[in-house]
């Protein structure tokens, strides 16, 4: 007991020192541990409409979460319990141990949502400072608090003019900068960098990598797949109130794809069916076939032999590297034809 | 407390620069002014009227003001999505809505001053000397908004403000004839008695808005103040006893509320 005892000790120490070890321990040894959201069998219905179906999964301290997932898939009803905005029809959410919505965790956390609108007649720093006396900030230390943030949002120049003069992209800068204002453990960024112009979209970008690099958890919900794909740890694909894929972003895509390309099928073919049973990725690019597979040798034999039955040329089969979009697409294409699928190998987590 | 005033403040920054309500505090204003611009013959039955209507024309731009600016506070930082960078903040939900009504009741209040100020001079000018009857007036108008505004803010803690707009005014108007449907819930010969436990359970929830204006001879022919401390005393308690119902009544069920 006493070894275990020491173990344990040791091993918070390790993690003490290195967030990203916390998370990859967690997530290798599946422990209870350094969790900061624990989302149990999570279930949200609106009347007759299931917006969250039995959702479980755990987030893990200092990693950046990807939870995507289509319109209406569920991913701002969860962002939503997991605030304590809105209330579970059953099933458990914690947040840093403690039920969401508790006024402790509110101090450690902190959201930016969609699109995010502030008091206009307020200049950005007023604004910041504003959310700052939400935290009982005041005096000397809410100012230096305050400059450093729009100092590192790229507004100090501007921290004086209204809000209603500022771009889409400035007034996403003063929502990051309010987000930061409590020194977060955990930040709830949903669609952070949606309407930015290539240069804000890639500083903000940055900026989630920088706040990941200070130890911070951050739950990305966002539809840019390839921001997710290169800031994200781990990885979640919602679909009708169900997670349909968890894992690294590693797993998910390993394996990569095959790119088909196949001539003389015709695009009425009746056998088309037993096709995109097979794949739903088909294109038809003027006179020849693009069909996109998983790159495992059932998928592309079971391919290659429909467009030999189908009397079908081959042109081409080429390796490809699969991207979180095709998983993205796969997964979403999946749940329209109905069936269940299984979360990842990978997962630390079941989905029911 | 802090958090309510906080919050109270961003609300009075913002309300203030709300157009639609600077247009029913500027059209009342040149009202007010254009009755003293145009009197009748006779002067001392020309500042009668005129007190009457300036003070009734402040009444219902006041009216006017808090419902419109009311119904607004919490479904528009809904809409906004401001509340959900708030409440994710260390913010009570109580907190968030006391200091919306907060907020929203510093605005009235200005805008009340403002055209209470402009009164106030134009009458004591013409009249010569400083009219106190003119602040009472003003107090208990400004007193019969506090109600107003608990009320439509206790109603957009659960309706659209489409619907609140109508209710709040339903609720002002037949709060304002409190006295015929005290009358009306009466026993009497005549009557039916479900008319009349109707018309007393009415009576009994609708807040009494006819009290505010208990020197008005139309409203109240038969009641003569003797005691106007106690008078006031009694109104403003009853304002901020009814509102405080109100009000924690909107908090319980804001509290539950889904957003």
């Amino acid at each position: 007991m006493a070894q275990d005892s020491s173990k344990d000790l040791e091993s918070l120490a390790d993690t003490a020192k290195d967030p990203g070890l916390a998370m990859q321990k967690a997530a290798e040894e599946n422990v209870g541990y350094a969790k900061v959201i624990e989302i149990k069998n999570l279930v949200k219905t609106y009347r007759n409409i299931t917006a969250v179906n039995d959702i479980s999964l755990d987030v893990y301290e200092g990693e950046i979460f990807g939870f995507l997932g289509p319109n209406g898939a569920g991913k701002t009803t969860t962002i939503k319990t997991l605030l304590g905005l809105i209330f579970p029809t059953s099933g458990t959410t914690l947040v840093l141990g403690k039920e969401a919505g508790d006024i402790e965790v509110k101090e450690k956390i902190s959201y930016l949502p969609e699109s995010p609108y502030f008091y206009e007649h307020m200049s950005a720093k007023e604004v910041v400072g504003y959310y700052g006396s939400l935290f009982g900030l005041k005096g000397a230390a809410k100012d230096k608090r305050v400059d450093y943030l729009l100092d590192l949002v790229g507004l100090q120049s501007d921290s004086k003019k209204p809000l209603r003069a500022f771009s889409k992209g400035m007034l996403q800068r003063v929502g990051i900068a309010q987000s930061l204002i409590n020194d977060p453990k955990i930040l709830f960024f949903d669609e952070p960098t949606s309407g930015l112009d290539p240069v804000a979209h890639r500083d903000i970008r940055n900026l989630i990598l920088h706040l990941k690099s200070e130890g911070r958890t951050i739950f990305l919900s966002s539809h840019q797949l390839s921001d997710v794909e290169l800031v994200c740890d781990r990885v979640s694909i919602l679909n009708k109130g169900k997670i349909r894929r968890l894992g690294t972003v590693e797993d998910l895509i390993a394996g990569g794809n095959v790119e088909i390309i196949a001539e003389n099928i015709d695009p009425e073919n009746s056998d088309l069916g037993r096709l995109k049973a097979i794949t739903s990725n088909v294109e038809f690019v003027g006179p020849k076939t693009v069909i996109t597979a998983s790159a495992d040798n059932r998928s592309k034999n079971a391919v290659l032999d429909w467009v030999r039955s189908n009397k079908g040329d081959v042109v081409s089969v080429a390796q490809t590297r699969r991207t979180l979009e095709d998983i993205f697409y796969e997964t979403v294409r999946e749940g329209e034809s109905g069936p269940h699928i299984p979360t990842s190998t990978t997962s630390t987590v079941s989905s029911n | 407390m802090n958090t309510i005033w906080i919050i109270a403040q961003g609300t009075f920054g913002e309300a203030m620069r709300r157009k639609i309500l600077n247009v029913f505090l500027l059209v009342a204003i040149a009202i007010i002014i254009m009755g003293f611009a145009f009197g009748s013959l006779d002067p001392r039955q020309e500042m009668v009227t005129v007190r009457s209507i300036g003070l009734g024309i402040i009444e219902l731009a006041g009216v006017f003001i808090s419902v419109i600016l009311s119904i607004n506070l919490i479904p528009q930082e809904i809409e906004r999505r401001t509340i959900y960078t708030i409440l994710s903040k260390p913010v009570q939900r109580y907190e968030f809505l006391l200091g919306k009504f907060v907020g929203g009741l510093l605005t009235v209040l200005a805008n009340i001053a403002l055209m209470g100020a402009v009164f106030f001079l134009l009458v004591s000018y013409k009249e010569g000397h400083v009219n106190v009857a003119i602040l009472k007036g003003l107090l208990m108008t400004f007193f019969q908004l506090f109600l107003v505004c608990s009320i439509a803010v206790f109603f957009s803690a659960f309706l659209s403000p489409f619907v609140n707009f109508f209710l709040t005014f339903a609720v002002f108007l037949l709060g304002s004839m409190s006295s015929v449907i005290e009358s009306l819930g009466t026993q009497d010969s005549k009557k039916s008695i479900i008319a009349v436990d109707f018309f007393k359970v009415l009576h009994l929830i609708l807040p009494n808005f006819g009290n505010f204006n208990i020197e008005n001879p139309i409203i109240h022919p038969d009641v003569i103040v003797t005691n106007e401390f106690h008078y006031f005393l009694i109104t403003i308690g009853y304002a901020i006893v009814y509102s405080a119902f109100v009000l924690t009544a909107a908090v319980l069920i804001f509290d539950k509320r889904e957003l």
